[in-house]
């Protein structure tokens, strides 16, 4: 059994418009690390609250590690399992002072006191924040803020982290510092990271993207995979790497060259075989 | 010689001056950018970008030195600064905050109203920015509020392009919109820089866009100018972008790393259309 | 501009009075707000002044903080200096008398009394509150002080999670304010000039993107709340568990003595008590 099952699920937020999911059927594995690809306003942030049971399905059913999202009674199972990282920083840090803030969800799931200490104290080690602490939280960078917000999910020693476009307000360094972050804890924690994003860059160090269109997925593979389908992907108006681009391109002239390369060193490893073999 | 819309001289911000709490935001900068042309700016979080946008319609003012509008210095009557600001337009990042009118057809007529122009003007104002924008008909008469994120986006940088300025400063213009969203943006402003001969200033982060749309190129770093040129001269030092904390298009790195295999003489290739008929040329002359 | 209050906000640290129960510092500040009005004569006054350098010493906040932190209230400062200078009247001789302005010494001793009086509870408060009590650790103690009125069902958890949410969103609406205030203003928006009734009208477009973003991050918030198990007051613990210890008792004590003897120092009679209400009101 999977960790989250998504069966048939449909959701709309009133009767009058229109869904937002479609009749979506998706899997997510334990220990994965799955990204979730698509356009603004595809429906991805809405499949992001139906996974962590921020919202309900209107039809079908999800199941996080067999529980039912509908069943009021174990919504916190639920969310002890399956956290979530939004995506404005300002909007999801409770507290005014860092260790506080981490300390919210143990303090709610009433654990004793030298209990939350040790899972804030880990949880701000994990995220390489412990020298921060006792700082302000308002004063730190959008990066560092979110990464106060995975710590604050960690201190729930969930199985399961989703994160719902959690870079789109970071500049290039805290992207970075947000995606490290990611890889660490599904590599070396073993927890099942969902991460919805439009950044391809990001996508790509998952290692399996679902693209999702107006409320339905339409392609679901390693990154290799959905980066094969160039032209599909731009259909749905996503963009590739310059460089999967450039070989996609080269190849529908005619020259026999791989498909879905996402770096510039494995580019260029292609590009200097091919080019050595031609001579 | 190069006409220039907008030049700094000397100019330093410096906050809290003669306080502990002394910090300067831009040290002694001295530039100018060339009139009808893009021009990118790119360096990291805190390296005074900002505050140079800030300082071109006089939001802040410098504590020494000069920001010049044709060659007048902006601050010479205080008391005329919104004329100054009607002629520099400037869109924070993220500029759906702005947003605040009942439709989203009187919030872009804000700024020209303010202005003072005659209803007629205002609305031949208003329906051609929102053309450039990409905005319809249909959703002038709607509520800002009931938007979706990337609509909000245009109907803000609608609002500002309403005031017609010659000047037009853009932070982030695109942040967090798809790759779609985002070319429909900036080919809407190059557009209107076309029309209207405007100068362009573009905040950005994504080297692939300054590489797709900036003629020039400068770079910050720690509140001074550290580097500008054109795109090639700057894309050229790999080396001193990264030690700015800065990247390249993807694609340069690629024939960054082929010139190293001496498979290709140059480096000056940042749109994949371009780089295709590099490698093609390379593979027919085999 | 509205960046640069600093009154109300935490400065985070690990000195004697950032240790302090913050319940004991509760009542230390109600025995501190009485020493300081209290204090009438020179040397009580001497004594509060001494004892409220001491809290600024074993609070560790850097001077230039705190000063910054009453740069708001110069002006009220002053004006108040200057209203007791002038309108105090003596019995002896004025020091002045040119034209209207008529100085007595009585006018001086109690400009200086008065300042030193509103200083002394400006910094005073600052340090024992708000600059060394984080607000979350305020609201504990606020929570912890109120929660007998738990029994008539007033719903203390719940005000004091809404207090202390304010007060960790304060600096980020501000800094909201100030950018929808720039953005309007590159839109040729004129706050400045006018009469009232223009001015007012040219606030609705800060207010209005101000109350939309606030509703949007409230809404937010809600939802990163409940994710991580937020559900109300029952059934919860805390990291910081508030432990008043020796030192605190031995701090609330020492303060306690000090302000019991204020009392003496001023050489209290009937007629001392009079005056101070008279100073007061």
């Amino acid at each position: 059994m999977s960790f989250i099952e998504a069966r048939g699920v449909e959701f709309y937020y009133s009767p009058e418009e229109d869904k937002v999911i479609k009749g979506l059927d998706l899997k997510i594995e334990k220990g994965s690390y799955v990204a979730i690809l698509g356009h603004n306003g595809c429906g991805k942030s809405t499949l992001a609250k139906l996974l962590c049971g921020i919202y309900e399905p209107t039809e079908g059913q999800i199941l996080v590690d067999g529980m039912d999202t509908a069943n009021e009674e174990l919504s916190f199972d639920i969310r002890k399992k399956c956290g979530m990282v939004f995506q404005n920083p300002d909007n999801q840090l409770v507290a005014s002072v860092v260790e506080e803030d981490v300390a919210f969800a143990p303090e709610n799931l009433g654990y004793p006191r030298e209990e939350i200490r040790r899972r804030v104290d880990e949880a701000l080690s994990t995220v390489d924040m412990t020298d921060y602490s006792k700082h302000a939280t308002h004063k730190l960078s959008g990066g560092q803020k979110q990464r106060i917000a995975i710590a604050g999910v960690l201190a729930m020693s969930p199985e399961c982290i989703v994160f719902d476009e959690a870079t789109a307000m970071l500049d290039p360094t805290g992207r970075k510092e947000i995606v490290a972050a990611m890889k660490r804890l599904n590599k070396e924690i073993g927890i099942t990271v969902v991460t919805i994003t439009h950044y391809m860059n990001e996508a790509v160090e998952a290692d399996r993207i679902v693209v999702m269109n107006e409320g339905e997925i339409i392609a679901d593979g390693t990154p290799k995979e959905i980066f094969s389908k160039v032209e599909e992907l731009k259909a749905v108006s996503l963009a590739v790497p310059q460089v999967t681009e450039l070989l996609y391109q080269l190849e529908q002239d005619g020259f026999e060259l791989p498909r879905g390369v996402l770096h510039a060193m494995d580019a260029a490893d292609v590009l200097d075989a091919f080019i050595g073999g031609q001579k | 010689m190069k006409n220039y819309a907008l030049e700094f001289k000397n100019v330093s911000v410096i906050y809290g001056e003669g306080s502990p709490f002394r910090k300067a935001a831009l040290n002694n900068i001295t530039t100018s950018f060339p009139k009808g042309e893009i021009t990118g700016i790119i360096g990291h979080t805190g390296s005074g970008k900002s505050t140079l946008a800030s300082l071109t319609n006089g939001l802040i003012k410098p504590t020494s030195g000069e920001v010049l509008l044709e060659g007048e210095n902006i601050w010479a009557k205080p008391k005329e600064m919104i004329k100054i600001r009607s002629r520099v337009g400037l869109v924070f990042q993220y500029p759906e905050y702005q947003l605040f009118d009942e439709t989203v057809e009187s919030d872009i007529a804000f700024g020209p109203k303010n202005m003072k122009l005659s209803d007629e003007e205002i609305k031949s104002r208003v329906k051609l920015a929102a053309e450039f924008c990409g905005l319809s008909e249909k959703e002038l008469k709607r509520s800002p509020f009931e938007l979706s994120g990337g609509q909000k986006r245009r109907a803000a940088i609608a609002g500002v392009l309403a005031m017609r300025p010659e000047v037009l400063v853009l932070d982030e213009p695109a942040a967090g919109l798809d790759p779609k969203g985002k070319e429909e943006i900036l080919s809407g402003l190059v557009e209107y820089k076309n029309t209207y001969g405007a100068t362009l200033l573009i905040i950005s982060h994504s080297m692939e866009d300054i590489a797709k749309y900036a003629d020039e190129i400068l770079v910050m770093k720690d509140g001074d100018i550290y580097m500008q040129g054109g795109v090639e001269e700057i894309f050229m030092q790999a080396e001193k972008l990264f030690d700015a904390r800065l990247d390249l298009p993807q694609i340069t790195k690629l024939f960054i790393e082929l010139k190293k295999r001496e498979l290709v003489k140059n480096t000056d290739v940042y749109s994949v259309g371009y780089a295709k008929k590099e490698i093609e040329k390379i593979i027919n002359a085999r | 501009m509205l960046k640069d209050v600093t009154f109300g906000q935490y400065y985070p640290g690990n000195s004697l009075l950032h240790r302090t129960d913050p319940r004991i510092k509760l009542l230390i500040l109600v025995e501190y707000l009485i020493l300081v009005l209290v204090a009438s004569t020179e040397l009580a006054a001497a004594v509060s002044l001494m004892f409220t350098v001491f809290l600024i010493a074993v609070s560790g906040v850097k001077l230039r903080i705190l000063l910054k932190s009453v740069k708001p209230l110069v002006f009220v400062l002053i004006f108040t200096a200057l209203i007791n200078l002038f309108f105090t009247t003596g019995e002896s001789e004025p020091l002045v008398d040119w034209k209207f302005i008529t100085i007595y010494k009585e006018g001086i001793r109690s400009a200086v009394m008065m300042l030193l009086r509103l200083l002394s509870l400006v910094l005073g408060s600052s340090v024992l509150i708000s600059l060394t009590t984080s607000p979350l650790e305020l609201t504990d103690a606020i929570e912890s002080v109120l929660s007998p009125l738990k029994l008539i069902r007033v719903p203390v958890h719940e005000f004091a999670m809404m207090m202390s949410i304010a007060l960790r969103f304060i600096p980020t609406l501000i800094e909201e304010t100030n950018k929808i205030i720039s953005a309007q203003k590159a839109r040729c928006a004129d706050f400045e000039s006018g009469n009232i009734l223009r001015r007012v009208k040219a606030l609705v477009p800060i207010l209005i993107p101000l109350f939309v973003s606030a509703v949007r991050r409230a809404e937010e918030l809600a939802d990163a709340m409940e994710c991580r198990c937020y559900h109300g007051g029952e059934g919860r613990t805390k990291l910081k568990v508030m432990k008043a210890c020796a030192r605190d008792y031995i701090f609330f004590t020492f303060t306690t003595l000090i302000t019991v003897g204020i009392f003496f120092i001023n050489n209290i009679t009937i007629a001392g008590i009079v005056e101070l209400c008279r100073d007061i009101f």
